[in-house]
């Protein structure tokens, strides 16, 4: 909201500048900025009668006007606009004047005809974005003033951006009473007097729902001018806070809502059938708005309706069949609180916006409504003449809000600083919030009408260190004791997982938690998803049900910015239904490794691609305590897919993307995914440093023929299990298949290590040890040592 | 018998000085030395021999062997220093050539703040929790003092699933809830010392707005915090995470949650450009609707709370000047936190 310094001088006038106002203002929580209205004054523009307005000998488009510019002789100008004629005053830009856009303004001659000067239009001076005909000011206006004279072009905006609690300050008034709360002035006001009436019309009034709308007051105007003008005072205080000119009954509602925070509405009586009613509407009802939109209502909306039906969104925007036009000469005029919470309601799920729902749904001060009135109808009077008839008046004004007991401990308490009671006295007393002292450092207080946000305590303690000043409560440091809070080493926390990552090369990402449905369906087809029921794509229309979504749209995106290789990962929530609808959410840690197996460089490594295994060593590395098993995944490689397990709860996936997927993504390089839960690789217990055996322990080397069926892990878990008490560990260092090996079989490579904790293990020993596991192997697996 | 001898060492040294390798030596070695080496064969002449004679020869015979074992010695020692010596001078390698293996990640930038936010409160005390990102409204807004229809819900456009019985949490303050009540459930009294890092969304997508990014929350209640309490901690946490004095405004503003609020400007003066105040977070004391709604007497105790948006320091700090970087995840902007 945009408010004329010039303006709010005239209520308050604190001894300052625009700018250091603002940043009073903005200390004490309205946020707000000065601005300049125009960036350049016109100069040598005046106002100018135009006396004579004649055909142009050489251009039909064009008339050559007399003008008195207050020079003592008349001018003569050439001037193309249509609505340029005799007697209307306008602005005039005399040789010498230069124009707010750069123009400069010369004697000049014009298809042969002398002109001195140029007739103006409100763009052309920066009044307006876009405007035709020139600009035609008060009949009143007096010729040879400049027009920044007369337009009070030399001000400042105060550009306000209000929190949705200060609804009191969205007006001159309140920012007016703000002001001299901060500064310890008093505002004033323009006098308003009740009208004296001189018309008996009248309009009946009946309000059906006095909770969404507490107080309605109107009155007749009878026969005003319909040819009134609204004068270039008030065109220009609008225009500096955003409103264009319509209707002086119109423009007259909108000045005394910026003046004094009331939004008003104006009826054509002659288009009203029957007396006003505030009623909820009726589910079905229609109303087509000022804005050419037809809404359908609901017993939600609140309506001001007539015999004929709905007429207005209460508090929110006009019907297009009852308010004033060109040919009005008698109205209604409201002036209405209402309940702030049913507006707000309307209006959102209308979408409607307007200044009016902005006000009333930030609570309209509830003692208002009558000052409002009587000062529009004086505005109209002044401005349109009419015949003004009795006020009618529904429900009831509010003066004070609710009692709020206020204790100077807590104001202590909460803001940590002490202040005097004759401080707390004297501070809220600037806000008019009424204090009875009820004992030493305890009060009652009724803060007035215009604030409705105060309502217990803690609002006053706000108002007490809004008005002494945030800056001036001295920070303290906390003293007292906290316990200590867990460190645990049994579950262990996100960041040492993802450092084994980042050591190994890894990359972390983060990727948006709503992903394409088209990219999940093919990832996790299986997934129950959660789609967004607003979502602001469709790429992003469902909530991810893996990490793998991210990882592989990242990929695709850095293969497209020519990245060779990639290890990336990501930690946090996937998201899916439970069948009985309740929402889970799970921690994951996801990766991803695409392209190249190693960087490019220069030695011995083959050049190769990441494979099944480059993937499977870096999960054991940040975790070893659990193991695969082959099992199949919609979006893996049927024969490089596997479930990991810890004992028998399954806790992830790690395998090649499929190469379907693959190609369909047009991804050539192997991809290789995994994703465990976070939970389970949190889960582990603390280490133990158990003792080592000093002893020389023995090794033996086998190599095991066994079926290609026989998984690696099915054979070093029947090696451990009959390797006796002394195997300490068995390792494959080698896979071969080939000439000496028959088809449909490997010869398996073991490593074994036998060690006793206290002495050395004799040949015997070990002899035993292995003839038993060869034993095992060929009973349990079919398999037999190689020669 | 004596000229055989010497004539044999004469030659045998020179043998010894021309051979090539440790194999000629030891074989020299087995020659002369031998059981039946040519040195050892001379010995047999001793059984044909005077007393005497017999016990000269073979002091000098002795003596040979002393000088050839030494002289063996000797050669290859020389030829293990000159192998050696060559095998040092082939194995030079060019230093300038870049190291093999694989680089170290980096973690997100948006991670590696949160981890330092969080390391910071740690050392003011404070616990990191977490919770839910999607949330009813209950926790959301209701127990926040954000009732239906408060127009406060307009300044935080929501994302609704499930036909709206479900949303995505707008801001980390349902975590605030989640904890008091979690206190609440178990009988545990403050004080409370919380922050809460995680993804919050809201419906809005430009240049400067992403519909996903990072705020942490922090939670302090116990008996008599006040609002001089907040200030202190605050300055306090930006100082240590700008690494300087930081010059922190309080300025009166308003969240539901909060009565007194603040939000919290600090002076920042990016290069080439004139200083000014930057609004980094906003605060306040926990509105008292917010305690009663969770069981907290707010008579008895009172709090803090504050929310700060993640992805808004780590651009200060780091000197990143577009959102939309944190989460294009394009390597090359990545890399650079490595």
């Amino acid at each position: 909201m945009k408010l004329s310094e010039r303006w709010l001088r005239e209520w308050v006038n604190p001894p300052v500048d625009a700018t250091s106002w603002a940043a009073k203002l903005n200390m004490a929580g309205l946020e707000c900025e000065a601005e300049p209205l125009h960036e350049k004054l016109p100069r040598g523009v005046v106002v100018a009668r135009i006396l004579s307005a004649q055909p142009h000998p050489q251009a039909d488009r064009l008339r050559v006007c007399e003008v008195d510019a207050g020079t003592g002789t008349p001018l003569q100008i050439v001037c193309g606009a249509a609505n340029a004629r005799a007697g209307i005053l306008v602005p005039a830009a005399l040789p010498g004047a230069e124009l707010p856009g750069g123009l400069r303004i010369e004697q000049a001659k014009l298809r042969g005809v002398d002109s001195s000067g140029m007739l103006c239009s409100a763009s052309e001076l920066a009044l307006a974005d876009k405007s035709e005909g020139l600009l035609e000011l008060d009949a009143s206006a007096v010729p040879g003033t400049p027009i920044e004279t007369h337009l009070a072009l030399a001000d400042q905006l105060l550009n306000l951006e209000l929190t949705p609690n200060r609804g009191d300050c969205l007006s001159i008034a309140g920012v007016a009473r703000e002001t001299a709360a901060l500064y310890g002035l008093q505002a004033c006001s323009p006098a308003i007097e009740p009208a004296t009436v001189s018309s008996e019309a009248c309009v009946a009034l009946s309000i059906e729902d006095d909770k969404g709308c507490p107080h309605y007051v109107g009155r007749v105007i009878a026969d005003i001018q319909p040819d009134a003008r609204t004068p270039d005072w008030m065109r220009e205080r609008l225009r500096r806070s955003g409103i264009r000119a319509i209707h002086p009954v119109v423009d007259i509602t909108n000045y005394v809502m910026i003046e004094l925070g009331q939004p008003m509405h104006g009826f054509d009586l002659a288009r009203l059938n029957g007396g006003i009613r505030v009623r909820r509407a009726r589910a079905g009802e229609t109303l087509k708005l000022l804005n050419e939109e037809t809404v359908t209502l609901s017993p939600d909306d609140l309506l001001i309706a007539d015999a004929s039906g709905p007429l207005v969104l209460a508090g929110i925007m006009g019907g297009e069949g009852s308010g004033v036009t060109a040919a009005t000469t008698s109205i209604f005029l409201e002036s209405a609180c209402f309940d702030a919470v049913s507006i707000a309601h309307s209006g959102r799920r209308h979408k409607l916006l307007s200044d009016s729902r902005y006000r009333n749904e930030r609570g309209v001060d509830p003692a208002l409504q009558r000052r409002a009135l009587e000062r529009a109808t004086a505005l109209v009077l002044q401005i349109c003449g009419g015949q003004p008839g009795p006020v009618v008046e529904a429900g009831a004004a509010v003066e004070r809000g609710p009692a709020i007991r206020l204790r100077s401990a807590q104001v202590a308490r909460l803001l940590g600083h002490t202040l005097d009671n004759a401080d707390i006295e004297t501070l809220l007393g600037r806000l008019d919030i009424a204090l009875q002292r009820e004992a030493d450092g305890v009060w009652t207080a009724h803060a007035p009408s215009w604030r409705p946000d105060l309502r217990i305590e803690a609002d006053l303690v706000e108002e007490i260190g809004r008005l002494y000043g945030y800056e001036r409560i001295p920070p303290r440091r906390y003293a007292a004791a906290l316990p200590g809070f867990a460190v645990t080493e049994s579950t262990l926390p996100t960041a040492p997982l993802a450092q084994r990552l980042l050591g190994r090369g890894y990359q972390e990402i983060i990727t948006y938690s709503f992903v394409d449905p088209a990219l999940q369906a093919k990832l996790d087809p299986e997934a129950r998803t959660i789609r967004l029921d607003n979502p602001i794509a469709e790429t992003m229309a469902v909530m991810r049900s893996s990490l793998w979504p991210g990882l592989v749209a990242t990929w695709i995106h850095n293969r497209q910015r020519q990245q060779p290789r990639a290890r990336l990962f990501e930690t946090g929530a996937v998201y899916a239904l439970n069948t009985d609808g309740t929402v889970h959410e799970t921690q994951r840690l996801g990766g991803l490794l695409a392209g190249s197996a190693f960087p490019e460089q220069w030695g011995a490594r083959p050049v190769r691609n990441f494979d099944f295994f480059d993937a499977r060593g870096d999960l054991e590395a940040i975790d070893a305590s659990w193991h695969c098993i082959a099992a199949p995944h919609p979006a893996l490689h049927p024969g490089q897919s596997a479930r990991l397990y810890r004992g028998t709860v399954p806790i992830g996936w790690l395998g090649a993307l499929h190469p379907r997927l693959a190609a369909s993504m047009d991804l050539v390089e192997s991809v290789l995914l995994f994703e465990i839960d976070m939970a389970a690789l949190r889960d582990r217990a603390a280490p133990r440093g158990e003792a080592v055996p000093e002893v020389p322990s023995s090794r033996r080397d086998l190599a095991i023929v066994v079926s290609e069926q026989v998984p690696a892990q099915a054979l070093l878990d029947v090696v451990r299990a009959c390797g006796g008490p002394y195997l300490a560990s068995a390792v494959i260092f080698d896979v071969y298949r080939g000439s000496g090996v028959p088809a449909g079989h490997k010869s398996v490579a073991l490593g074994l290590i036998f060690q006793h904790a206290s002495r050395t293990l004799n040949v015997a020993e070990v002899d035993q040890a292995v003839t038993e596991i060869a034993a095992g192997v060929n009973t349990q697996l079919g398999g037999s040592l190689r020669g | 018998m004596s000229t055989d001898l010497e004539s044999l060492q004469t030659q045998a040294l020179a043998e010894i000085e021309s051979a090539s390798d440790p194999r000629a030596i030891e074989q020299l070695r087995v020659d002369l030395l031998g059981k039946k080496g040519r040195v050892t064969e001379l010995l047999k002449q001793l059984g044909g021999m005077a007393p005497d004679a017999r016990k000269a020869f073979g002091e000098r015979v002795n003596l040979a062997k002393e000088a050839l074992s030494a002289a063996l010695s000797s050669r290859a020692r020389t030829l293990e220093d000159a192998a050696l010596d060559a095998r040092i001078a082939a194995e030079t390698v060019d230093v300038t050539l870049a190291g093999r293996g694989e680089r170290c990640g980096a973690l997100h930038p948006v991670t590696r703040t949160i981890r330092r936010i969080e390391a910071i409160f740690a050392s003011m005390g404070f616990e990191t929790v977490e919770g839910p990102e999607i949330e009813d409204d209950w926790h959301n807004f209701q127990a926040l003092n954000i009732p239906e229809s408060h127009p406060a819900r307009a300044m935080q456009d929501t994302f609704y699933a499930l036909d709206g019985s479900r949303l995505l949490r707008t801001h980390t303050s349902p975590v605030q809830i989640r904890t008091m009540e979690k206190y609440r459930d178990s009988g545990r009294q403050p004080p409370i010392r919380i922050i809460c890092p995680g993804r919050v969304y809201r419906v809005d997508f430009d240049r400067t707005h992403s519909p996903m990014f990072h705020q942490v929350e922090g939670l302090y209640i116990a008996e008599n915090v006040g609002l001089a309490d907040l200030k202190h901690d605050l300055q306090r946490f930006l100082t240590l995470f700008f690494e300087r004095e930081a010059e922190a405004l309080f300025r009166p503003s308003y969240f539901p949650f909060v009565e007194p609020g603040a939000d919290v400007h600090m002076k920042w003066s990016a290069p080439g450009q004139p200083e000014r105040w930057l609004e980094l977070l906003g605060c306040g004391i926990v509105h008292p609707n917010v305690l009663e709604a969770v069981d907290i007497d707010p008579e008895r105790y009172s709090g803090y709370a504050f929310g700060m948006g993640v992805e808004r320091l780590a651009m200060l700090r780091y000197g990143v000047d577009d959102l939309r970087l944190f989460f294009n995840n394009d390597l090359r902007f990545l890399e650079q936190f490595a």
